[in-house]
């Protein structure tokens, strides 16, 4: 992935859009058509972004460098940059974990000029919620340095496998950061490891971070306000494009299955993942989720077996990325000229509102907009392709 | 010493302790109060049963239809064991219930255990609404299309002026003549409107106004269930009106049906559902008639219209802001007459009615027998969809509704017992030893030891003067 | 002085809720399927019990919604509510208007359905992609209903073809697409044991059952999938078995305990291949076994 140079607009550089300008009467003096127009397109631009069939780096490792300065404390998110950037976090950790079930994630704050690492890569969203809550308490103090932020985060990056993606997300409330020795050197050092950088700053545009991501391949943006704030965030959920330092491999996972023990009661065993935990106490339980290599319990799924190093997931973990990979075809719009009465999916009746429908380049099935948007956005399923054993095989093949 | 008690405010106080409210049955109160012979009888109908069966509880909707396709009685153990012990008591529920409507009876099993076993009646004709069989409703005879036909929107508009007409006479708010004098007579019976003491003209009553703030289907339900105790007076045949009400309740809007083969008092019984708006006929004499909105699945406590918004007429138009401000999207004369009950109008256009909640506007409905639970139960009920969408449980702001509760609160500060004043005890000994013993027995309403004065219960006066006068006599 | 006591309001704890429920009963009518071959009488026997069903849902409150469709090989359709208006039905019984329309509309799409369809009978049923439909179709329920009224919605999938592997991606699509809207899919086997299903119901909380014989078809329906997902915690009903979550590899479809996973796609193959036959990956030679185990250790 090349490096992108070429300077984008900055906000206030960019037309003001003057959205009541597009909005036109129509005959009988309503607005609705010409509003409804406008919210489609919005809902279809999306979309249309994404391509699928680009190599994906799947198994991915994300550092979150949260600044905890003094400039967190600013209210100009509600209630405080601090506990906006949480609430957001806490949804955003989940949906990460939804989505990329077989990643792991670590959390970094930024406070006093030095970095501190409150949660090491793991896979397991639950441990990550915890530490992040309770950042609400820390004292917010002082300048963040983000020299030595991606340092800590690099040097555990570092060690781990060649397939393995690796990214680091800054969250940035400070207008400045104060760095033991050059910043240049690191961000060069992240490029040749092929760290993705990617930034969201809280108040605006920062000179070094903009480099930073150009360098590195990742993205740079400044919220507007908390919603934005939220879209920017959810971006990095889907996986980003393979880097091509990326070597890939085949890994070896174990898919363990709950033993079934015919007739009688599975007996009482401990599970490897609280057998040394002190604070919430081991206990013995029947049932879990059995290493099928060397046999260790653990009570949940997905987990890297400390007795073996086997990864352990169940199918349908795998299975919840695979849209990511295999994406449902874009449809084409068409404009409507009475084809097709109903749309395929959800039987609604075409009227004459409806001025575009979409089709699908591989049945040919015609859709309304709401479908399309849903079988893209969620269902990662045309309909269409998948009744009809034709089209449907078509669609495996390729 | 002396007990010249008198009930000062004993007149008074009747009529403000209880204030009789509206009562509102539904279906199943209605049927718990009919005879097993009554219920019988109406359960000969399949449209009865399956109005009774949409109206049980959800748990007893399920025994039924577990049941429903066996012969035997069931031990009733066994039926206990289909719910969880969780909800052991739900289903002691559900069980008084079913027996009370008579839906099913207790039954010996060989063997001396007691089961549960469906009513024949019952049994059968649910089978037959269910399943088909049987004869067909009174009301399906064929048809041929009409050459003017009537769509549902055309049917909306008849009913809604139709029901408005009768709520117009209620608060005496233009329309006067629009009414039959039966349909008044309905009104007074209901205890909705009385003549007044003076010239004799009806008059709304606290009840009526409460009639008012209910939704519209409730108004209906309500309304036919008063209209349905004086049918028999009228020399109908009161299951015969009720198997054509449900008939009529399970019937698709926008279809006509025939009036053929019905009875004369059927037909009669139909023209005062004409009235209300309950059915549209062009004609006395068309020989077919449409069933609207209002008629549709009257029986049901908990239909809130279509699931879907094209289905929906019942559009709110109210807006409630914090600043207690309520804005009326409405041109109708009458529901701007219900917003005035409890707001203070302050502006109005010609589809915009704006008016403020203040405590002098609340105070003056609940003076007037609204209670607070039922303006807020209006402005939910008729809240815009704008608001629905935002909060969908409690579509008001809470500041509003805690604010008209503690209104309604403030006036019942004081509570009214009737009591009798003993005083002038001519020794501090006395007045403790009276006060002593009504308190032992719970009667002490207020005593003063300065004054030596007791108030007591007015119940408990001649039990305390016996005792007085055994104390007295001992001394 | 009380307020107004609405009777009615005071059992709401017992009585139901003001909630619509949206069915969506999707009927594999493939004729291709091993126990419709044998004897043509299952066909209409199943059918009789669906519709018998369906109406017990439309019974239960007035409010209720119902949607049948009918899932072959080569297409699935809507048969209820079937396009363009709904038939105009005069009563012949003492049955209930819509539930005679109910059956005449459900019968007649059906018997069209089947009569167009009867060249090369083929005996995989796409019931994956009929499952995308229903998810479309009650996502349009959702967007069009009024504010402010819930509607809980469920899939009941009759079937007595096999699940087979070919569609696993887009039934876990389906699953997951049906999880994050609070769809429970329910599955009622006629005939052979589907274990992709029972993983479906299991992500959904759905329920799952076997049918031990196919004379009883209407009573276990009604037993076990009318009462809808609210009510199911306060009934006794078959407690959900132990699914079976292993992956099938892509290169024999055998289910396995330990496999290799295709860091670029995610296939999952049964042995070490240089090439992954999904994305044409070529793959480093495996290092020592534990390329993961050893992280810890500096790269070299």
């Amino acid at each position: 992935m090349g490096d992108e140079e070429e300077p984008k607009e900055y906000r206030w550089e960019t037309g003001y859009e003057k959205t009541w300008e597009a909005i036109k009467e129509d005959d009988d003096g309503f607005l609705e058509a010409s509003v409804a127009d406008i919210i489609q397109r919005a809902k279809r631009k999306r979309q249309t972004q994404k391509t699928g069939t680009t190599k994906l780096g799947m198994m991915r490792h994300l550092y979150i460098l949260l600044d905890c300065s003094d400039a967190m404390s600013s209210q100009d998110l509600k209630p405080t940059r601090l506990l906006c950037t949480i609430k957001l976090l806490d949804g955003f950790i989940e949906e990460f974990f939804d989505q990329n079930p077989i990643s792991q994630m670590g959390v970094i704050i930024m406070h006093n000029k030095r970095a501190e690492k409150i949660s090491d890569l793991a896979g397991n969203s639950h441990k990550h919620v915890k530490q992040i809550n309770s950042l609400n308490r820390t004292s917010l103090v002082g300048e963040p340095s983000i020299q030595n932020g991606l340092e800590m985060a690099l040097s555990s990056l570092k060690l781990l496998p060649t397939h393995a993606s690796r990214e680091i997300l800054i969250i940035m409330g400070s207008l400045t950061t104060c760095d033991p020795s050059d910043i240049n050197v690191t961000i060069e050092t992240l490029k040749q490891e092929g760290v993705r950088c990617s930034v969201i700053g809280l108040a605006a545009e920062v000179h070094v971070c903009r480099q930073l991501a150009n360098q590195t391949g990742g993205t740079y943006n400044v919220i507007l306000d908390d919603c934005h704030f939220k879209d920017l965030l959810y971006q990095q959920v889907d996986p980003p494009p393979a880097a091509v330092c990326l070597d890939s491999s085949l890994i070896k996972m174990g898919f363990p299955h709950q033993m079934e023990a015919d007739g009688k009661e599975e007996p009482l065993t401990m599970c490897m993942c609280h057998v040394d935990s002190v604070d919430e106490g081991s206990k013995l339980t029947t049932g879990g989720y059995y290493c099928p290599q060397c046999y260790s319990k653990y009570c949940e799924l997905p987990v890297e077996c400390r007795a073996c190093g086997l990864t352990l997931v169940s199918a349908p973990h795998l299975a919840r990325s695979y849209h990511h990979l295999f994406p449902a075809a874009n449809y084409t719009e068409v404009a409507f000229e009475k084809q097709v009465s109903l749309c395929f999916a959800c039987q609604k009746t075409f009227t004459e509102t409806d001025k575009q429908v979409y089709s699908c380049p591989n049945c040919s099935k015609t859709f309304c907009l709401d479908c399309d948007i849903f079988i893209h956005d969620t269902l990662h399923t045309c309909p269409g392709c998948a009744t009809n054993l034709s089209t449907f095989q078509i669609t495996h093949t390729s | 010493m002396a007990d010249n008690g008198t009930g000062a405010s004993s007149s008074l106080n009747s009529t403000l302790i209880k204030p009789t409210n509206l009562e509102c049955k539904n279906l199943y109160d209605y049927l718990k109060t009919r005879t097993h012979n009554v219920l019988e009888k109406l359960y000969n109908h399949p449209t009865i049963c399956l109005a009774v069966y949409r109206e049980l509880p959800e748990l007893a909707r399920q025994y039924v239809i577990r049941i429903l396709f066996v012969e035997q009685p069931v031990p009733q153990a066994m039926v206990a064991s289909w719910g969880s012990q969780a909800f052991s008591k739900e289903h002691v529920y559900v069980s008084k219930v079913l027996s009370e409507l008579c839906v099913w009876q207790e039954a010996n099993i060989p063997g001396g255990l007691l089961g549960w076993i469906l009513l024949p009646t019952f049994k059968r004709n649910l089978k037959v609404a269910l399943l088909g069989g049987g004869k067909p409703w009174s009301m399906s005879s064929a048809l041929e299309a009409d050459s003017k036909a009537r769509d549902v929107s055309f049917l909306d508009a008849y009913s809604l002026e139709r029901w408005e007409c009768v709520l117009h006479y209620m608060v005496g708010s233009q329309q006067q003549e629009g009414i039959s004098a039966d349909a008044v007579r309905i009104l007074l019976h209901a205890g909705l409107m009385r003549r007044d003491e003076e010239d004799g003209s009806p008059v709304i009553t606290r009840q009526g106004f409460q009639f008012l703030l209910l939704d519209r289907h409730a108004q209906v339900w309500h309304f036919i269930l008063q209209y349905l105790d004086t049918v028999e007076q009228r020399g109908l045949d009161l299951v015969e009106c009720l198997t054509f009400l449900f008939q009529l309740s399970f019937s698709t809007l926008g279809k006509d049906y025939s009036t053929e083969g019905m009875s004369s008092g059927l037909l009669i019984f139909l023209q005062h559902l004409r009235e209300f708006g309950l059915v549209y006929q062009r004609k006395r004499k068309a020989g077919r008639f449409y069933p609207t909105r209002l008629a549709l699945n009257i029986t049901s406590s908990q239909n809130k219209g279509g699931i879907t918004a094209d289905e929906d007429t019942h559009k709110g138009y109210v807006v409630v802001e914090t600043n207690y401000r309520v804005y009326a999207y409405t041109d109708s004369n009458l529901q701007v007459a219900l917003i005035g009950l409890f707001t203070e109008l302050m502006y109005r256009f010609p589809n915009l009615v704006v008016g403020v909640i203040t405590r002098d506007s609340i105070r003056q409905a609940l003076r007037g027998g609204i209670t607070a639970d039922q303006i807020i139960g209006y402005l939910r009920q008729h809240a815009h969809s704008q608001m629905i969408q935002q909060e969908t449980k409690n579509p008001l702001p809470p500041t509003v509704v805690d604010q008209i509760k503690l209104w309604e609160l403030e006036r019942n500060r004081l509570t009214y017992n009737e009591g009798v004043l003993y005083s002038q005890f001519l020794s501090q000994a006395d007045f403790n030893v009276l006060k002593e013993y009504a308190q032992s027995s719970g009667h002490l309403i207020w005593c003063n030891k300065e004054k030596r004065t007791l108030v007591i219960n007015k119940s408990a006066h001649d039990d305390v003067k016996k005792f007085w006068k055994r104390y007295s006599k001992g001394n | 002085m009380n307020n107004i006591v609405l009777k009615r309001e005071s059992n709401t704890d017992f009585s139901s809720t003001d909630e619509t429920s949206l069915l969506v009963v999707i009927f594999d009518s493939n004729p291709g399927q091993q126990f419709l071959r044998d004897n043509t009488h299952v066909l209409t026997h199943c059918l009789d019990s669906i519709i018998a069903f369906s109406n017990a849902h439309l019974m239960q409150k007035a409010q209720n919604k119902l949607a049948v469709m009918a899932c072959h090989s080569k297409t699935s359709q809507f048969i209820f509510p079937g396009p363009g208006k709904p038939i105009d039905i005069r009563q012949t019984d003492g049955q209930y208007e819509i539930f005679t329309m109910v059956e005449k509309t459900i019968k007649h799409n059906l018997s069209k359905l089947l009569g167009s369809d009867i060249s090369n009978i083929l005996t995989e049923s796409l019931l994956a992609g009929t499952i995308a439909m229903a998810l479309c179709y009650i996502a349009r329920m959702q967007r069009i209903k009024s504010p402010g009224i819930k509607i809980n919605s469920r899939i009941l999938l009759v079937t007595g073809s096999s699940d087979s592997a070919s569609q696993y991606m887009n039934y876990m699509n389906v699953f997951f697409t049906a999880q994050k809207h609070n769809v429970v899919i329910d599955v009622c086997a006629l005939d052979q044991h589907l274990s992709l299903l029972q993983q479906g119901c299991d992500i959904t909380g759905g329920l799952y059952l076997k049918l031990p014989q196919l004379q009883g078809l209407l009573q276990y329906l009604l037993w076990v999938f009318l009462p809808e997902p609210p009510i199911r915690e306060k009934l006794v009903l078959p407690p959900p078995v132990k699914v079976d979550y292993r992956a099938a590899c892509f290169c024999h479809r055998e289910l396995i305990d330990i496999g290799f996973v295709c860091s670029v796609c995610l296939s999952i193959f049964c042995k070490f291949s240089p090439i992954c036959t999904t994305c044409h990956t070529v793959f480093k030679m495996p290092g020592p076994l534990a390329v993961k185990q050893k992280k810890k250790k500096l790269k070299l």
